[in-house]
């Protein structure tokens, strides 16, 4: 589509900007990604690589259609005026789908792949509980359920989005309305296809050990990242003028800067909970997890993790002040933004490097730029063809003016 | 009846729109002793009272931090130094067993010091108040808001309180008196 038929016509400079940055980090990603793919010696590590870069796109992505789904199921008024920010981030779901499958070429149907143990059961890691765990942890099952979760996925983000689009031309509450009543069914489908989808994608890297507790964890995560994402869009869209000064007060920030605290503690929480059931119980098909990353070299990652993710994000926004200051929030938006690859290293990489102790080059660099390219090329063509903002909502005027005190 | 003392002045409005403009004109005519009193939370009052943040905030994490503190050290003494048992061949301190606990004490010093400092510093529990005294009371907790200035602040005097309060577009502007009896 080209720019003269762009809605906003600030939007046209903008959406360059987004897509030309996006394009060279897709190019530099892709080209180190490709480099690692063709090495047979780093092969393996590029499969491991790809699970972080792309799980970390997947969380941004779900975890803002969650959030605009939260936001219809509560009929939230004061987020309004930036559920399309949301929107916008929700949107390339159909691209992860697409791009989940060199991922399931590399590390699943690869028949040398060791990046998920249970799929040989010849192998060393064939003990009795992958044995146990066969009817569910199989080639057949993965795939039925991987194109499950994003055949739901899609269907939701197109009806979410594109509901939401429809509103723009005039304010159709019929269209509200739909969306309000699919909106908590789709949080029970998210719930557990968020938790199974965390089980398949992470936790089967480790099928020896098993946590219920893990699909909250990812949650917690997924949901972090998500509020950091539209924070920091949000503020990116305002500097960049695409969204008026005057519609996103200081009290819609503090929400979000609320939600960012709040959520920072439910991370918290459920990282100590597991870890601490985990080590009183000291059970050796449990503990296996944290032996592996409280050795060789992996406890200074695992200390760094909770400083990263929980207490330094805990203390920066305990303060009202910064809850209020856009620069403030988009800077500890970025950092947990890097709180959750750091995460997702740790949930991931410690069966790439295992003994050899914690590493990072080429293979993990890669895929990491190129998914933040593919998504901001992604984004940077959503806001040529849409409105950032849903001025046809029923509610957005109210949203304009909403107080906290 | 004998003259009474006056301990202050209440101009009552109909509508919170006036009461937010009011409130501006009172905080910039630099009144220091005043407040406002609402049926329900009016939206973007504190603003227009110029209220400053609130102190309540310091006091929790303060509190919090000491109870916290206080959990750790209780559960250290207890477990590793008054009465030690070894449990499941952990070490007599196990740091993972007492979070728990200590963030419970954490919340608990937290939460009771937030109500207490606030019940301290909205003076609940001083059950008189020259509302009460005057009949306004009544008005000012079903359908209409008032603006109180109190006799207490320099600049007080019934004629300029009045005048101040005249001028915000209030029509109902009422001396409050003290109990009788009572100086």
């Amino acid at each position: 589509m080209s720019d003269a038929t762009s809605p906003v016509p600030a939007a046209a400079p903008v959406a360059r900007k987004v897509t030309s940055i996006g394009l060279g980090l897709l190019a530099v990603g892709g080209a180190l990604s490709a480099w690692a793919f063709f090495d047979e010696d780093l092969r393996t590590r590029f499969g491991f690589g790809y699970m972080v870069g792309f799980t970390f796109a997947w969380a941004i992505v779900l975890g803002s259609l969650f959030f605009v789904a939260l936001q219809h199921a509560t009929a939230s008024v004061w987020s309004v005026v930036l559920r399309r920010v949301a929107e916008m981030l929700a949107s390339p779901m159909l691209i992860l789908a697409v791009l989940y499958i060199p991922l399931l070429l590399v590390a699943l149907l690869h028949p040398d792949s060791t990046i998920f143990p249970w799929r040989n059961p010849t192998s060393e890691m064939a003990e009795h509980a992958v044995h146990v765990k066969g009817s569910y942890l199989n080639e057949t099952g993965f795939l039925v359920r991987t194109a499950l979760f994003f055949s739901i996925w899609i269907f939701f983000t197109w009806f979410f989005v594109r509901g939401s689009l429809n509103q723009d031309g005039g304010r159709r509450a019929d269209i509200t309305e739909r969306l309000r009543k699919f909106s908590g069914p789709f949080i029970i489908l998210f719930a557990f296809t968020a938790t199974f989808a965390s089980f398949d994608w992470l936790m089967s890297l480790e099928p020896n050990w098993f946590s219920t507790i893990y699909g909250v964890y990812v949650f917690g995560g997924i949901t972090l990242s998500a509020l950091a994402a539209i924070t920091l869009a949000l503020s990116a869209l305002k500097r960049s003028g695409l969204i008026a000064p005057e519609l996103i007060r200081k009290d819609h920030l503090y929400s979000l800067g609320g939600l960012l605290f709040a959520f920072t503690c439910f991370w918290g929480y459920i990282a100590f909970s597991q870890y601490m059931l985990i080590w009183y119980a000291n059970m050796p098909e449990e503990t296996i997890y944290y032996t592996k990353r409280l050795s060789n070299g992996w406890a200074g990652v695992t200390v760094a993790l909770a400083f990263v993710r929980f207490v330094i994000p805990f203390l920066f926004l305990l303060s009202r002040q910064v809850k209020t200051d856009e620069r403030k929030l988009g800077m500890i938006s970025i950092f947990i933004l890097f709180g959750q690859l750091f995460d997702l290293y740790w949930l991931v990489m410690p069966n790439s490097f295992g003994e050899a102790g914690p590493g990072f080059g080429i293979p993990e660099l890669g895929p990491v730029l190129f998914f933040c390219g593919v998504l901001l090329v992604a984004y940077g063509r959503f806001v040529r063809r849409h409105p950032v903002v849903a001025m046809g909502d029923p509610h957005f005027e109210a949203s304009r003016g909403f107080r906290l005190h | 009846m004998a003259k009474r003392e006056v301990v202050g002045m209440i101009g009552l409005y109909d509508d919170p729109d006036v009461l937010i403009s009011a409130a501006e004109t009172v905080r910039d005519a630099g009144y220091k002793k005043w407040d406002c009193h609402t049926p329900y939370p009016v939206h973007g009052l504190d603003d227009a009272m110029g209220l400053k943040p609130s102190p309540v905030p310091y006091v929790t994490i303060t509190a919090g931090l000491i109870g916290g503190a206080l959990g750790m050290l209780m559960m250290w003494w207890m477990s590793a130094v008054d009465y030690p048992v070894r449990i499941g061949g952990k070490p007599y301190f196990s740091w993972q067993a007492f979070v728990p606990i200590t963030f419970e004490l954490f919340v608990l010093f937290a939460a009771l010091a937030t109500m207490g400092s606030m019940i301290f510093l909205t003076k609940l529990g001083s059950w008189a108040s020259p509302l009460h005294d005057n009949n306004v009371m009544i008005h000012v907790v079903t359908n209409r808001y008032g603006v109180v200035l109190d006799a207490a602040d320099e600049q007080f005097s019934e004629e300029q309180a009045r005048a101040l309060l005249t001028g915000t577009g209030c029509q109902d502007v009422r001396p409050l008196y003290a109990p009788e009896g009572e100086g």
